[in-house]
């Protein structure tokens, strides 16, 4: 009798995230598959008209979505890589004693926190053309060129100041991650790995790798999905970068064609489906 | 090298390395605030001036002068979307960070599991079916479509992070309290929030920081600018041709709320509990 209860409480309980979920994720994606083979007139009292799969060869014959997927591949690469490195370094930074300790952990997770649009103005401000404290530096001071560099309106700049933009907003995510886990490693490991004459790389290949393994997997498998869809900040930051969240967004809104874009989605879903399937197998391996 | 030198010489880089981390987060930090207090004239300056010649806080006046800049409009219209946002995705993850923690049913595990799925539709992904069927029930330009997705969207990080925070209550406590005659919701009431205040505020804090922070949804759903959020409020302001940088960066007080929210929930932690990983 009490285990009844406990099942029906238990169902009555977790009934209602599932319902939002399935209501505004699952029946979402269904239509959105839908969507993708059919012509979506913008006037949305008019009825859609089956295509077929139109839409998909018209994505996969269209140049620009293989360059869109390009950009993305390489920009969730660094980020992702970049990003984790530098919370990592980070975490085992301030895994110490030391003054101020507080207040630095503090600090690092402002650029986390804060909105992006408000530091967008700050970087913004700080490459700009004319006025910017960094083309001061660099052409008047340093001396490095004739011209002021033109940081946002020119493709390889703009996507290099995106990635430094990004890795910078969002570090302190993997920070906070590692440096709690760090927090739990046994210190004995490492004074025992000192009496065998270990130095620091290998002490942190055999020890730290090792203990960090499953949260190094949780982070960089969620930043990569995160990055990859990524759009805000890129968009905000320089109309230069055309990642596939742009070229999607460009699809659904500006050119109005949901179902060109609907099929971008089924296709970038695909994408990132088989990546996460990829990467549970080799984090499995491991175990 | 003796011990002692080298303990120094290590000392001395890890301070090197502080020394560069923070600067590295705080430049662009800096530069907000520097230039907010900065005439316009100055803002603009060649060369450009590091700490501000003139101190004007015009700018911080400007965006509270609702004949200037809507800010407080658009502020109430944030607020309202990431208060609710919090708390309704608070209550469903409480409920179902509960079951998932402390009752034993058939597919526990399998829910538990696929709750990290809805990670796979995040952002970008159903901008398209989202716009048109949360359209088609009349709830374009509402600022109720961004709460149900800002709801959604932080509803899995809220109930993984809240299930954590349960599973640390000893199953002693509340069998006493069951002992006591007390049902699963009396339960969850009298015993589990209270020991959770903690976690609890930590996952307010991360969905409204969410919902706060929300610059996509907002452009897709909102038209009018009597519906704008602070995040599309600002950049529509940017956008215009007569911008002043420093009522732009005037704007950093955007970011108080969280801030403080923020530190807030870190002094509440700062005992006891350890965090869990995953924070979105």
């Amino acid at each position: 009798m009490n285990r009844k209860k406990e099942r029906i409480a238990g169902f009555l309980l977790i009934a209602p995230s599932i319902l939002l979920i399935l209501l505004l994720i699952g029946y979402p994606m269904v239509y959105n598959f839908i969507i993708s083979f059919h012509k979506v007139p913008v006037n949305p009292k008019k009825a859609m008209q089956a295509v077929g799969f139109a839409n998909f060869t018209k994505t996969l014959t269209d140049s620009s979505f293989y360059s869109a997927l390009g950009v993305t591949v390489f920009f969730t690469l660094l980020v992702v890589v970049l990003s984790t490195a530098a919370g990592l370094a980070a975490a085992i930074l301030l895994n110490r004693r030391f003054f101020g300790k507080k207040i630095v952990k503090a600090l690092i997770l402002l650029p986390y926190i804060v909105p992006s649009v408000s530091l967008i103005f700050a970087w913004k401000y700080m490459f700009n053309n004319t006025y910017g404290i960094v083309n001061y530096l660099y052409v008047d001071v340093l001396k490095l060129s004739e011209r002021a560099p033109l940081w946002f309106d020119r493709p390889a700049s703009a996507f290099a100041l995106v990635v430094l933009f990004s890795v910078w907003k969002f570090f302190p995510y993997a920070f906070m991650s590692f440096y709690a886990i760090l927090q739990t490693i046994d210190k004995t490991l490492y004074e025992a790995a000192d009496v065998d004459g270990a130095n620091g790389w290998q002490k942190f290949k055999v020890i730290t790798l090792q203990e960090i393994r499953p949260v190094l997997a949780t982070v960089v498998t969620l930043r990569t999905i995160w990055v990859f869809y990524m759009y805000t900040e890129i968009a905000l930051l320089s109309g230069q970068v055309k990642t596939i969240s742009v070229y999607l967004y460009e699809n659904a809104f500006s050119m109005r064609d949901m179902g060109k874009a609907a099929a971008i989605s089924i296709l970038l879903f695909a994408m990132i489906f088989s990546f996460i399937m990829l990467v549970r197998k080799k984090v499995f391996r491991y175990e | 090298m003796s011990k002692k030198k080298k303990r120094m010489v290590k000392g001395i880089f890890f301070y090197v390395g502080i020394l560069f981390l923070m600067a590295v987060i705080l430049i662009p930090f800096f530069f907000m605030i520097t230039v907010s207090l900065k005439t316009a004239r100055e803002a603009i300056q060649v060369p450009p001036t590091i700490l501000p010649e003139e101190l004007t806080l015009q700018h911080y006046r400007d965006i509270f002068d609702t004949s200037i800049f809507p800010f407080l409009k658009y502020f109430k219209n944030s607020m309202y979307v990431s208060v609710l946002a919090a708390s309704i995705s608070l209550v469903f993850g409480i409920m179902a960070g509960y079951a998932l923690s402390k009752l034993r049913f058939p597919g526990r595990a399998t829910i538990s599991n696929s709750f990290y799925c809805v990670y796979m539709f995040s952002g970008i992904l159903l901008i398209v079916p989202l716009y048109r069927l949360l359209s088609s029930v009349g709830l374009y330009n509402r600022r109720e479509a961004l709460i149900i997705i800002m709801v959604v969207q932080t509803l899995p990080t809220s109930i993984y992070m809240l299930k954590g925070f349960f599973d640390t209550i000893p199953q002693e406590i509340e069998e006493a309290g069951k002992i006591d005659g007390l049902n699963y919701v009396q339960s969850i009431f009298y015993i589990v929030i209270p020991i959770s205040v903690s976690g609890i505020v930590s996952v307010f804090v991360y969905a409204f920081m969410i919902a706060w922070n929300d610059f996509l949804y907002a452009t897709i759903f909102l038209s009018s600018a009597d519906y704008f959020t602070l995040p599309i409020g600002l950049n529509a302001l940017f956008n215009r041709p007569d911008y002043i940088w420093g009522r732009m960066m005037a704007a950093l007080v955007t970011s108080v709320p969280v801030v403080v929210m923020y530190a807030f929930s870190e002094f509440l932690m700062k005992k006891g509990t350890t965090e869990g990983g995953v924070k979105g």
